[in-house]
Parts: C-alpha cells; sequence; structure tokens
C-alpha cells in the first residue's frame, strides 16, 4: 500500500499541462460572447427599468406594465416578478448562492431566482435556455404592487444548472377566469404565461402584456416553426381546475412577434365538446401541428404558416383517434389521451389512451401512428400501477410518460418500459418534456419540492435541478 | 487590468494567449479528454469576455466559471467518464501524463462537497492563494484554511481506504 499523502500531494503538485487552443478558437469565443454580452445588456436594462417602473408607474397599473414587485427580502415572488429581482437582487444573491458564486455576481449577474419557488411549468426554447412559471415567496409578503400576487418566473441559460429572476405578469395563481400556471417561448424574446389568463413578452420577460381573450380562458399553448397556436375555451370552473367544465373551445393563432391572434380556419370556430369537462390536445412538430378535439377527432395543420387547419383524413374520414382527451388535469393537458410528437417520421405521433384512474392505478393503452394520425397501431400497455400525466417523445423514438408514480421509459415504441432512474420526488411528475433526443425536463406534482428534474441520457436517468 | 477594462480587442487577445493554455490544461486534468476541455475552456472565456470591463479579476473569474462548468460536466456525464476512465487508466497516451492518477483523484473530489471542493480546487489546482479564495468564495480566510484542512483529510483517507 502507498501512502496516500504521497497519492495526493503528487497531484496537487503537478504542473499543469498547457493545451494551446486549436485554431480560430478565439474568433469563435469573441462571437459567442458578443451574444451573450447583447443579451446580459438586454436583462439588466430591463431590471433596471423594472425598478423605475416601481417608482414612476405604480399609480397607473394597466395590463401592460412589468409585474414590479420586488417581494420581501426572504419571501418575496422575486424572481418571477421581475422587478423584484430589480430591487432585491444583490441581497437574495448573497443569501443563497447555488454554487461557486460568480465573481461579477454582484454587479453585473441577473436577478437572483426567487425564494420559495414552487414550479407549476417549464419550457426550454433550447438545450440551454428555459423558463419556469409557479409561485414563489409567502402570500401577503409578495409585491408591489400586490402582496398576494406572488407568480414569478425562474430562468436558466445553463440547462438548469443555475437559475436567476426574471419578470412575471402581475397576476396570480390560477383561479376560476384568472392568474396563469403555465409557460411557453417561442424564443429568447417571446413567450407566453397562461392558463386560463394568456400574457405575452416578447423582449425575454422584461414586460408582459395581457392579451384579451374576451372572456374565454387560455387551456392549452403551443408553439413552433412560425406560428403560436392555443386553445381558447368556454369554462365554468372555479378555484384551480381552470380548464374544467369547459363547453365549447376554438384553436386560435398568431405570429410569435406579434399579439394579433385569431381563430385558426377550420378549428377556430368553436368545434363541439360532447360533455362538460372535455379537454383538448395540442401538439406541434417542426412542420405541422395536430389538435386532438374534445370529440376525438384529430384536426391537423400547418405551423410554418397562417394556412387553415383540417381534419385528419383516414381510411374512414375523418380520421378517429383511439380515445378521446376527457377532462382536464389541473394545468390543462387532457386525462383520458395524452398526445405527444416522435417525430422518428416525419409525421410520428404517440397517444397514450388512459381509464379512469381507481385506486391510484390505471389502464394506459398506448398507441403510435407514423402517418400523422391517418392510422394508429396499438403498441400495448403502460404500467398501470400510477396515473399518467403527461407523455413525451424524442426523435431517437424514445417515450417518456410522466406519471404520480415517477418516469417510465420506452424505448421500442411503447411495447415495453422501464422505470426511470434517480432521486425522483414523490407524488411523481405533472409534466414531462423532451428538449432533444438526450435532454428533457419534468416538473413534480409536489412543487414544493422547489425543483425540476432533467434528464441528459434520453430519459434513463433524472436528477433535480433546484431553482433557488 | 486598466486595459482589461477598456475592453478592446487587444487586450481580450492578450488574455485569451496568455491565459487559455493553462486554463485548458487545467480543465483537461479535471475532465476526461481534450475537446471537452476546450469546449469549457472557450465558454469560460466566452462568459469571460461578455463582461470583463467590469471585473477585477478577470483570472479568478475563468477558473470560477470553470470550476462550475466541470462540476456541471461531472454532473451530467458521470456515467460515460466512468467509461473513458477504464479506456485511459488502461492505456495513457501520453508517458509524461498520468491520467489514471488524476481519475483516481478525480473521483475522489468529486466525491467532496461543494464547500470544500470549491476552495480545494481554486487553492491547490487553479493555484490562487488563500485569500483570494476567500474573496472569490466570500468566506473568512480562516474558514478557508478550515475547508482546505478538511479537504485534504477526506481526501487521504479515502485514499488510504482505496489503496488497502
Amino acid at each position: 500500500m502507498t501512502d496516500p499523502r504521497d497519492d495526493l500531494d503528487t497531484w496537487m503538485n503537478a504542473q499543469v499541462r498547457p493545451l494551446p487552443p486549436p485554431p480560430g478558437t478565439f474568433e469563435l469565443i469573441r462571437k459567442r460572447a458578443r451574444r451573450r454580452k447583447m443579451t446580459r445588456a438586454a436583462a439588466a436594462a430591463a431590471g433596471a427599468a423594472a425598478v423605475i417602473a416601481v417608482i414612476a408607474t405604480v399609480p397607473r397599473l394597466v395590463i401592460t406594465q412589468l409585474n414590479v414587485s420586488p417581494g420581501p427580502a426572504a419571501s418575496g415572488n422575486a424572481a418571477g416578478n421581475t422587478s423584484s429581482a430589480g430591487r432585491h437582487h444583490h441581497h437574495q444573491a448573497s443569501a443563497a448562492p447555488p454554487a461557486l458564486p460568480s465573481p461579477s455576481a454582484p454587479a453585473t449577474a441577473p436577478p437572483a431566482a426567487p425564494p420559495n419557488f414552487q414550479p407549476s411549468s417549464v419550457t426550454f426554447v433550447n438545450l440551454e435556455t428555459g423558463f419556469a412559471l409557479g409561485q414563489a415567496g409567502t402570500p401577503g409578503q409578495c409585491g408591489p404592487p400586490r402582496k398576494y400576487i406572488c407568480t414569478s418566473i425562474a430562468g436558466t441559460g445553463d440547462h438548469g444548472g443555475t437559475w436567476h429572476g426574471v419578470p412575471a405578469p402581475i397576476t396570480g395563481a390560477p383561479s376560476g377566469p384568472a392568474g396563469v400556471s403555465q409557460v411557453r417561448f417561442y424564443s429568447t424574446s417571446d413567450g407566453w404565461a397562461f392558463g386560463p389568463q394568456l400574457w405575452a413578452t416578447h423582449d425575454g420577460g422584461q414586460s408582459w402584456t395581457r392579451i384579451r381573450t374576451h372572456g374565454l380562458r387560455v387551456t392549452a399553448l403551443e408553439t413552433a416553426g412560425q406560428r403560436v397556436f392555443a386553445v381558447w375555451a368556454q369554462c365554468a370552473a372555479g378555484g384551480a381546475d381552470f380548464a374544467a367544465d369547459c363547453t365549447s373551445s376554438a384553436l386560435y393563432a398568431a405570429s410569435p412577434g406579434s399579439d394579433q391572434w385569431a381563430p385558426v380556419p377550420g378549428a377556430g370556430t368553436g368545434y363541439s365538446l360532447s360533455g362538460a369537462a372535455n379537454s383538448s390536445a395540442l401538439v406541434l412538430t417542426g412542420g405541422r401541428g395536430y389538435l386532438l378535439a374534445p370529440d376525438g377527432t384529430l384536426l391537423s395543420g400547418p405551423v410554418t404558416s397562417a394556412g387553415g387547419w383540417q381534419p385528419v383524413a383516414g381510411t374512414a374520414s375523418p380520421a378517429a383517434a383511439p380515445c378521446a382527451p376527457g377532462a382536464a388535469q389541473a394545468g390543462g393537458q387532457p386525462s383520458g389521451a395524452l398526445l405527444a410528437a416522435t417525430t422518428t417520421s416525419p409525421a410520428g405521433l404517440v397517444l397514450v389512451c388512459a381509464s379512469a384512474a381507481a385506486g391510484g392505478s390505471q389502464a394506459k393503452t398506448v398507441y403510435t401512428s407514423a402517418d400523422g394520425g391517418k392510422t394508429w397501431q396499438n403498441k400495448g400497455s403502460a404500467p398501470a400501477a400510477s396515473t399518467v400525466t403527461s407523455v413525451a417523445g424524442t426523435t431517437a423514438g424514445t417515450i417518456v410518460l410522466a406519471t404520480t408514480a415517477g418516469l417510465e421509459i420506452s424505448t421500442d415504441g411503447g411495447a415495453s418500459w422501464t422505470a426511470a432512474q434517480g432521486s425522483l420526488p414523490s407524488g411523481g411528475f405533472s409534466y414531462v418534456g423532451m428538449t432533444g433526443p438526450q435532454q428533457g425536463v419534468a416538473v413534480p406534482v409536489d412543487a414544493a419540492q422547489h425543483a425540476v428534474w432533467f434528464t441528459f441520457d434520453g430519459g434513463q436517468s433524472w436528477q433535480e435541478s433546484a431553482i433557488s | 487590468m486598466d486595459r482589461l477594462r477598456t475592453g478592446d480587442r487587444a487586450a481580450a487577445e492578450e488574455l485569451f494567449n496568455t491565459c487559455y493554455p493553462r486554463l485548458a490544461g487545467w480543465v483537461r486534468r479535471l475532465v476526461d479528454d481534450d475537446d471537452t476541455a476546450h469546449e469549457i475552456a472557450a465558454e469560460a472565456f466566452a462568459r469571460l469576455l461578455g463582461r470583463w470591463s467590469r471585473l477585477d479579476n478577470p483570472q479568478s473569474y475563468l477558473y470560477m466559471i470553470a470550476t462550475n462548468l466541470v462540476r456541471d460536466h461531472w454532473r451530467k456525464t458521470g456515467r460515460e467518464r466512468k467509461a473513458l476512465q477504464a479506456v485511459h487508466a488502461g492505456a495513457p497516451a501520453d508517458p509524461s501524463y498520468q491520467p489514471a492518477q488524476d481519475v483516481h483523484v478525480r473521483e475522489l473530489l468529486q466525491t467532496l462537497p461543494d464547500r470544500l471542493r470549491s476552495p480545494f480546487l481554486l487553492h491547490y489546482y487553479a493555484g490562487f492563494p488563500v485569500r483570494d479564495v476567500a474573496a472569490l468564495l466570500g468566506r473568512p480566510e480562516g474558514t478557508i484554511k478550515a475547508d482546505l484542512f478538511h479537504a485534504r483529510a477526506r481526501l487521504r483517507a479515502a485514499l488510504g481506504e482505496t489503496d488497502d
């Protein structure tokens, strides 16, 4: 046996062998730095603007203003409320550095992520940059302008390695027709907070504008190609189940950079709802969108233009999906039919038909389609001992199910399933999405975990990313 | 330093030429391959150049960022890294370089809590004095010294166990 001191001392005293840069490295770095600098400058300017807005515009609160609530030092809706960030950023940043603090953090770093952040939704615009929306701080101690509005947004630029505060719309958690619970971004500039209200930002979250929906609730929203699509529904439920008791719904769309929403021809005239509690499933791929209507009809249309949508034509026209969406879950997504794109083929879809949950379990039949929903193949069943909440697919063909027990993975098109590895939260997940073939993100059912989970190996294993 | 604050290209290039090879080499000892080392070093420089005019100590910033990126790399590529370690340990390509030893210590470093690992890397590996490490991490010098002591003790104990 060698003396352990020898090993350690030798290692510590070893000379670092220089590694010269490949040709062109400096130019590549400069280009990358320029892009980062512009982004940071915009964020810093917006943060400063938010503080100014607190002073200058609080008396005239209109729907287009920033949520300038600075939040309390230890419990405000910090990040979310942008401004919050702006005002208390330094204090919060020094209070709880997530890892090695950046040397420049005290002067230039983005606002700290809000304390007590409880995520309800997460979205990524690329592998690195994403946003999480949720409630943060302590109700009664958030704001200004409103102490009980604690909706917050956290952003990451390093795939969840660190999180920072981003301004949020000045609205609360879902309660009947009011509030927001979900977030999607088309780019680092254009994004939306929704469910049930609809808010838009075109400056990376620095300011938010309320979009008028004429009393309708936005129960689903996705963006791809050159469009953003949303399901606007007439719903009656109160409380957090904003997408329940809906009696009609329609598909609306807009260009990502505008707030000019209009009904989608063919799907925007209020397609029928067969019951009082039905929902819709909306899925977009790079070139095509799919809407599973409340009655089980699958509609499809382009996402790169303002063209109309129409029912998918199958052997029997129109094609009927194997199951209908059924009642909405708390986040607005269906409970009976969960739809996702797999893109193993240009028109690849996966559909999970779930029975009514009983005793914490439910039957989950998995169907796939390689022709955009014209025909479906029964691939088998996913494990029954849980309730499915969300489904995602990858270009590699992997299917990931989020359930109340955890995450289930299939690499053979749904025929067989294995439980994902990692230290997963009790209560499972309410949402899962795959950002790329290897990377994905999941939101826990228990928002008090103050974290989301990431995979970097195609869904096989997941690790916690604390939002703090 | 004044030149750096001006943000001119010449100063940036000078900094790059001076610091990049050592930083990349430093990262190389902590990761598994040259490509990853270059990527991390380049990313650290990109972040530096984006805000260097506001930094008092660009070199410290570089190593802080690189340390964070290395930590992320460890976290994300644990399984792949182990496979590569086995390959490297069996067939070191450069006789002057001892990857097996690096791998051994590196594995142990990953078991250290962040509180101990960060000052250890910055002091023993990046070569910053205790005073600078204390300033970088925002902790008293005495705390840093204690952290370094505990890190060494843990590593030596672990090395002793693995050699048995």
